[in-house]
């Protein structure tokens, strides 16, 4: 009989006993596009008043950016490269290294505490906020191929990764009620930012002191037999700098953004393989600043005080047949979107929606094939609403040790 | 002195009854056979569906948050649901108080190459050891000397408790054993290997299994390679798990002929199923 009575219980989950060599596992993602715009019509569209650059590539920052699927033809979206393992008894390390074609970044970088205890959990370093539902996890775990529109749109294709502390505690209730607050740096490209604003050496808003932005949230759950119900109420709070100067109608903004989330999952599990999950956000996004306008020389044409209150939508419902196939309707949102300039209000469009419908097949717990189709309504050219229909046949393969996903 | 603070804590001692925590089912009637009501149980999986997948559902983590204690049984069979729920339950108690019985038997089976191309095995060996009744006593003796450990002012419970539980088992096994003699040789196929261990018992032959490799859907191709098997090597049952689909099992029987047994691997995996020994009963009585 072997020896080993006590054991750390990670450890022993994580298996292995060729320990100290870390969980290390590499994920692809590549697609082939097909849609009834071209990619150069593609990349002037936007969501008017809300975010541009949904869909194609475009030059941000100095860096080439491009959306998930950016191209018709073939696209290799990502590698993602995760390596995890305990560190000592107190600390475990996880890596998430985002390559595309031709970049790389760290995407997240953190320590999770294992010895406080009593539902309390500490986490460190660069990671994805567990801001609602969707923002913890990564695409490659997501039901479509691309970004709920509203998330895409307020937060921009990483959603909330930031650096920072994250800090969750558990209650000791027969039910699950999780309460978690984290301090983050605040640089994210749909609405947060802290940095200086400068236009062509003018400077046009001061650096606001980091860390920026602060992200609380609360989630509850509750399993009626074989049904769970999952729900939370998430807020995001921070200062906002956003510089659109590259655009070809050249802007930037300053100000404060308040971001509010609400989410509900309902599972219901039918045997071991199948289930049907109702997956919903709603977003509101509440931003106040001043805008910059600019002329072809990056010279300041004007200023206005902006208020947006925008909010969206998403629902959606998947059915898992077995370990093979699954299949799924998505609908989309963004219906209202209030915009006050200088008191004066905009006439916006209210009714931005897109309709998404999927069909997966899965080779093996590790290669998966996904079809999808969207009917998109929220881009214009210019004032010209221009419908958008695209087909998105996804590759998802993973080798190595990848650690199984939460709820 | 000492006996009047002994008397002021009782109350408190009585009712400081350890939760365990157990992943599966026949786990929780190990627990109670060798700690009766001196502990609480909470199981995490249901035992009529796939120990293999089990829904990450929130509500287990609290019910690790709760425990003081963690039963698993290794061997990567809980490796798609527990990390996560660990991680987020954050209970530190669970770092120097976790059991695995994977480490207390000798697993059979271990992969000779460690490559996905060869289906999703688990590199350590087959994990269904519990199936081998004559493993039964030797993962109660761990669970006691676990619990005494954990909890030592009941350790004379838990060592009489197992001591009992043990000489009824081997009772039980003498009366197994002796049943499952004739099986010797016995030629079956499976849909997964789950049942190695109570195969590789009794002599049990296990020629080949419905899915093609581990984690894989059934294929007409190997359904075509199973029929000539059948009929050439004289394969008698389909000894099939409960929770995966007989929908290729009774296209096997339809063609061949061949006898399907729904075979229980664990507590409540079919309704009648409701103790360790129930379990095995029904196990040696189905294959008449």
């Amino acid at each position: 009989m072997k020896k080993t009575a006590l054991l750390c219980a990670a450890a022993v989950v994580a298996s292995a006993n060729e320990k100290f060599i870390p969980d290390i596992s590499l994920i692809m993602d590549a697609s082939y596009v097909s849609r009834s715009v071209s990619d150069d019509t593609a990349s002037h569209l936007e969501v008017p008043s809300v975010a541009h650059g949904l869909l194609g590539k475009h030059d941000h920052g100095g860096h080439s950016h491009a959306a998930y699927n950016a191209e018709n033809g073939f696209n290799l979206n990502y590698a993602e490269l995760r390596v995890s393992s305990n560190a000592d008894p107190i600390f475990t390390l996880d890596a998430v290294f985002h390559f595309s074609e031709h970049d790389s970044e760290i995407e997240e970088l953190y320590f999770t505490s294992n010895i406080l205890g009593d539902g309390i959990k500490l986490k460190g370093g660069k990671f994805l906020s567990n801001f609602g539902y969707l923002n913890e996890q990564h695409h490659h775990y997501w039901h479509f191929a691309d970004m709920p529109l509203v998330y895409e749109a307020f937060l921009g294709n990483h959603a909330i990764n930031e650096k920072g502390l994250q800090l969750q505690y558990t209650f000791d209730l027969p039910y699950y009620l999780m309460v978690g607050y984290e301090l983050l740096q605040g640089e994210n490209e749909g609405s947060f930012g802290y940095e200086s604003l400068s236009v062509a050496g003018n400077k046009y808003a001061k650096s606001k002191k980091a860390p920026a932005m602060q992200v609380g949230y609360i989630k509850g759950s509750y399993d009626l037999d074989e049904t769970t119900i999952f729900g939370g109420l998430s807020f995001a709070s921070g200062s906002s700098r956003q510089d659109h100067s590259d655009d070809e109608d050249p802007h930037a903004f300053s100000g404060n953004t308040k971001l509010y989330g609400a989410d509900l999952v309902v599972l219901h599990q039918i045997d071991s393989y199948s289930n049907i999950k109702w997956q919903s956000e709603l977003l509101y996004r509440d931003l106040k600043g001043k805008q910059f306008a600019f002329d072809d020389d990056l010279l300041l044409k004007g200023s206005a005080k902006l208020s947006k209150k925008q909010a969206g939508v998403y629902s959606q419902i998947i059915y898992k047949h077995d370990n093979n196939y699954a299949g799924g309707i998505r609908y989309e949102s963004i219906f209202k979107n209030s915009v006050t300039k200088n008191a004066e209000k905009l006439a916006k469009p209210e009714d931005l929606d897109r309709y998404s419908v999927m069909l997966e097949y899965n080779f093996s717990e590790f290669a998966r094939l996904r079809a999808q189709f969207n009917h998109d309504r929220s881009l214009f050219d210019e004032d010209k609403r221009r419908s958008v229909n695209s087909f998105i046949l996804q590759a998802n393969i993973t080798i190595g040790a990848h650690g199984a996903h939460s709820f | 002195m000492k006996k009047l603070l002994l008397l002021l804590l009782a109350p408190f001692v009585l009712f400081a009854k350890p939760t365990i925590a157990v992943s599966y089912p026949y786990i929780e009637a190990l627990v109670k056979s060798v700690a009766g009501d001196s502990v609480e149980v909470a199981t995490l999986a249901k035992g009529e569906w796939d120990p293999h997948f089990v829904t990450p559902k929130p509500s287990l983590i609290t019910t690790l948050r709760k425990c003081d204690a963690l039963i698993i049984n290794g061997a990567e069979l809980e490796i798609g649901f527990l990390p996560p729920l660990l991680n987020r339950s954050a209970n530190k108690k669970l770092n120097s108080s976790t059991l695995d019985l994977s480490t207390k038997v000798d697993l059979i089976d271990k992969p000779e190459l460690l490559d996905r191309i060869v289906g999703d095995v688990h590199k350590d060996g087959n994990p269904h050891f519990h199936l081998d009744p004559h493993n039964i006593p030797i993962l109660a003796k761990a669970v006691m000397e676990f619990l005494s450990k954990l909890d030592p002012q009941n350790s004379a419970t838990y060592e009489r408790n197992y001591s009992e539980f043990a000489s009824f088992w081997a009772g039980k096994l003498s009366e197994w054993d002796a049943k499952m003699a004739s099986k010797k040789g016995l030629k079956v196929i499976q849909f997964h290997d789950v049942f190695a261990y109570f195969n590789n018992r009794y002599g049990i032959k296990s020629l080949d299994n419905i899915e093609p490799l581990p984690g894989l859907a059934p294929s007409s191709k190997h359904t075509m390679h199973l029929l000539d098997l059948i009929k050439n090597e004289g394969v008698e049952y389909i000894v099939h798990d409960v929770y995966h689909s007989t929908k290729t099992a009774n296209f096997l029987v339809q063609k061949t002929g061949i006898k399907l047994v729904l075979m229980p691997h664990d507590i409540a995996s079919l309704k009648s199923i409701d103790s360790l020994v129930a379990l095995f009963d029904h196990m040696v009585e189905a294959l008449k």
